[in-house]
């Protein structure tokens, strides 16, 4: 019972790592660039969130326009600013660039909001709980992991059925034979860093209704979401989706089989450790992702 | 024979360079007598330390190209097996050092083999990883403090076994050593036969391999290399700061401010990580102390510090080694 | 014992038979040409022998030693050199130095292999741009330092792939001084895959070509140009046309 219940708790919970994967793939797969800053793009929606509803109280729920907007502004604001110039360097330039990036809205947060911890404590669903059966739901975890699907969908219907989208993934193949076809690439760039920017905002959004926002949160979840990314394969999208699903699992069942052998080494604190040792066991035993196409 | 002389010769540095070099040295040996405050001697401390942590990534990190981000693991295993063999057996720290970088190398190994096997941004995500598997460990075992970490026992008089100290100028020689050895062993390394083949790799590794280079093989070795350097240096830090734990010997922001000052400065040269350590040690301490002390201004010192990192990743990625070049290439 | 003995190579990408049942032997001191049509399956072969790709099927003999699945580095540890055609324009070492990383294989000391990259450097004629960078050179240069390189790990057998494409017909002339130089006076046997058939025809003993992943001739260039089969498939297109 135990078990199924962490395993209804992981895909919930999974839902929303691939929403918050989602960009980095699209972006890593459109320009082979890795954003470390991608978990701050994260940080700053929860903070969205958390502010609107903190000055306006304005539902939560309702506020999540406010952090994809500000998702799209940073994504762009990013790759115009900062990204754009990085592409000339080496690749250990990009990495360092990014790096600064996530350094800088780091501390932007420690300077604006102090390192303070914080939560959504008014909100429609704030408190309540659903269940079915004997299982229970919170109510907050519920909404975050069907808004997280329906977003990841509407980001995965433009992508394969709209003519934008279809470009995109044009480049993302093949960027010269784009080219020829007359795609911008650097258009296509900053597209990917706009949807990047704005689906992870969404991710913050719905991920401050049951997780602190304090400006060092972004880390824990870019490592989770690289993991994601390495398993569903580098720049795979249909990929991403079931690798968030699968480390969302992983990420419950695990303190849930400690528990059952009753062994303190594999208690919760080590959650995340499962995360980083997955990246690691996946791309050295399969670098392609379990769904990978692109190497 | 033939090394040593190699350690020695600076001979196919510019005049300019070594007349520098010379006048930095003797600085150094005098900074102690100059009256200056603990603070300042702090701070070239701590210099001298981020300098010899930069050398020795600048091995794999530098000449070989890898973009390593997990050297703080390497920090915080010097740094506890010299913490835990002392207060478990009172080991002295001439012995428990060693030992500490025997550890480091051997473990470099363990990890480099399947690590090496990755290349861009995968590797240099895996860094991270290994790096943070290793601080999650040793914030939850009990045994080494867990998160609380170790204080080291405080002897009465001075002693030179464990490195214990009343005064900051003892520290202050001892890791001065250490950052001459480091310089020494860097100026045989670049031109040794392992340097070569790194940089090779770095520029094409296609071709590298063609010329009979088992790039894997190198790569592991200059990893090792590395691990050693920064090995030594967290052995350092466990008598200099008496007291270790995981966020301060094993976090992930160590891991980067190694990385980053040796680029800052400029990776692949021999001045590089000492210039980025002389920058942005000093830049991060001053900054820390004047604005991170002002109650509202916690963060501006990151801040800039970020800006400055971006700045140079997309102006010029070569670092302020790069500038120094190109001013005098047009100088010519 | 055949120099180099290639049996019944295969390599198969998922379907697409790129080298099927190749078979063939090079003796020392010879100098033989590798052609065929784009898409004959030259590079995959080439590649095969040098250890990018593992065959199949088949055996490589190098001297006499099985060298089948060979890592690229251990050919050439073997003491086969191989050039590229296009080389990686880099800015880090200098031409110097790359000839000295070929030396490096056959040396642990600096001193030694500094003086062994001089002298193939002054060898080849490349001693007026030896601290240059690969980047600042033009491609007829760029060559020549890449046989600079290999040549500096001192091999016995030496692969060139498509060494004379980019090059005028001034620029090839001397490359092929310059390869019967090396066979002459370093003992160097040459196996080089081309797609100008000039230069195959003048410097070669003995010409191996492929089509469709099939050696379908092997002789001396003159019975080359006059089989049937080559002529068809690959003559054909460019030379039967006009005659």
């Amino acid at each position: 019972m135990l078990i199924i219940d962490a395993l209804l708790q992981g895909l919930l919970i999974g839902l929303l790592f691939a929403l918050v994967a989602l960009g980095l793939t699209i972006i890593f797969g459109v320009m082979d660039i890795v954003n470390f800053a991608h978990g701050e793009f994260l940080m700053l929606g929860m903070y969205a969130v958390y502010w609107t509803n903190y000055f306006l109280n304005i539902d939560p729920l309702l506020a999540l326009p406010v952090s994809a907007a500000l998702g799209v502004i940073l994504g762009l604001a990013s790759y115009y600013l900062l990204i754009s110039y990085l592409l000339r360097g080496p690749a250990i330039a990009q990495l360092f660039g990014t790096f600064g990036l996530m350094l800088f809205l780091q501390y932007l947060a420690m300077f604006l909001f102090s390192a303070d911890y914080r939560m959504i404590e008014r909100g429609f669903l704030v408190g309540k709980s659903i269940s079915f059966g004997p299982f229970v739901f919170e109510a907050t975890k519920l909404a975050a992991g069907v808004l997280s699907l329906i977003s990841f969908a509407v980001v995965y219907y433009f992508l394969y059925k709209t003519k934008l989208g279809k470009a995109l993934q044009a480049t993302a193949i093949n960027k010269e034979a784009a080219t020829y076809m007359g795609i911008k690439t650097e258009k296509m760039n900053a597209i990917a860093w706009a949807i990047g920017g704005g689906t992870v905002g969404i991710a913050g959004g719905l991920l401050v209704n049951f997780y602190y926002a304090y400006p060092m949160v972004g880390i824990l979840f870019v490592m989770i979401a690289f993991a994601c990314v390495a398993l569903g394969g580098f720049g795979s999208v249909k990929g991403v989706f079931f690798a968030g699903l699968l480390i969302g699992v992983l990420e419950m069942i695990f303190p849930v089989f400690g528990h059952l052998v009753g062994s303190d080494f594999l208690g919760p604190h080590f959650k995340f450790t499962v995360v980083y040792l997955a990246y690691f066991i996946i791309v050295v035993v399969r670098p392609q992702g379990l769904f990978g196409w692109k190497n | 024979m033939e090394k040593l002389k190699d350690a020695f010769d600076f001979s196919d540095f510019s005049r300019s360079e070594r007349i520098g070099f010379i006048i930095f040295t003797i600085f150094l040996f005098i900074f102690p007598w100059l009256g200056v405050s603990s603070f300042a001697k702090t701070v070239m401390i701590q210099f001298m330390l981020f300098s010899l942590f930069g050398m020795g990534w600048n091995t794999i990190g530098g000449y070989g190209g890898q973009v390593e981000l997990g050297k703080a693991q390497y920090v915080g295993i010097g740094a506890y097996t010299v913490a835990l063999m002392m207060v478990w057996w009172k080991v002295p720290f001439w012995i428990s050092m060693p030992i500490g970088v025997l550890i480091a190398l051997g473990y470099s190994f363990i990890i480099g083999y399947p690590l090496f096997r990755l290349k861009g941004h995968y590797f240099a995500i895996a860094t991270i990883c290994t790096s943070l598997v290793l601080k999650d460990i040793f914030d939850n075992w009990a045994l080494v403090g867990a998160a609380k970490g170790i204080e080291l026992p405080i002897h009465d008089h001075p002693d030179f076994l464990y490195m214990q100290f009343k005064s900051d100028t003892y520290y202050y020689y001892f890791i001065m050593a250490l950052f001459y050895i480091a310089i020494f062993y860097m100026n045989w390394f670049r031109k040794s036969k392992l340097g070569y083949q790194l940089r090779m790799i770095k520029d094409d590794e296609d071709a590298a391999e063609s010329l009979g280079i088992d790039i894997r093989w190198c790569k592991i070795k200059a990893y090792s290399i590395a691990s050693a350097f920064v090995a030594v240096g967290g052995g350092f830090m466990a008598v200099y700061n008496l007291y270790i734990d995981p966020a301060s010997v094993m976090e992930l922001s160590l891991s980067i401010k190694i990385a980053l000052m040796a680029m800052l400065g400029g990776a692949a040269s021999m001045w590089g990580p000492i210039i980025g350590a002389a920058f942005l040690v000093p830049l991060d301490r001053f900054l820390g102390s004047w604005l991170g002390g002002h109650k509202g201004l916690t963060g501006i010192d990151y801040m800039i510090y970020a800006m400055l990192i971006m700045i140079v990743s997309a102006y010029q990625p070569r670092g302020i080694w790069g500038i120094i070049e190109d001013l005098r290439k047009r100088g010519k | 014992m055949a120099f180099l003995d290639v049996e019944n190579v295969v390599k198969d990408f998922g379907g697409l038979v790129a080298n099927n049942d190749i078979s063939f032997q090079i003796e020392k001191n010879e100098i033989v040409g590798l052609i065929g049509p784009n898409g004959a399956g030259k590079t995959t072969l080439f590649n095969c022998i040098v250890g990018y790709y593992k065959p199949d099927k088949g055996k490589i003999r190098f001297k006499g030693k099985d060298i089948t699945g060979f890592k690229p580095f251990q050919t050439s540890r073997e003491g086969i050199g191989r050039t590229f055609q296009i080389m990686k324009v880099t800015t880090g070492l200098t031409v110097h130095e790359n000839v000295m990383v070929g030396a490096f294989l056959r040396t642990e000391k600096r001193a030694e292999a500094d003086k062994e990259a001089s002298e193939i450097i002054e060898f080849l004629g490349l001693s007026h741009i030896k601290d240059y960078h690969i980047n600042e050179l033009p491609i007829a240069i760029q060559r020549k330092v890449g046989l600079a390189r290999a040549l500096a790990t001192k091999p016995e057998l030496l692969m060139l792939d498509e060494v004379a494409s980019g090059l005028n017909h001034k620029e090839t002339e001397e490359m092929v001084e310059l390869l019967k130089r090396l066979n002459v006076e370093k003992h160097i046997t040459i196996f080089l895959i081309e797609h100008i058939m000039e230069m195959v025809m003048t410097v070669s003993g003995r010409v191996i070509v492929l089509d469709s992943g099939i050696k379908i001739a092997e002789g001396p260039p003159e019975d080359i140009v006059k089989n049937p089969e080559v002529i068809k498939a690959y003559l054909g297109e460019r030379y039967a046309k006009g005659k």
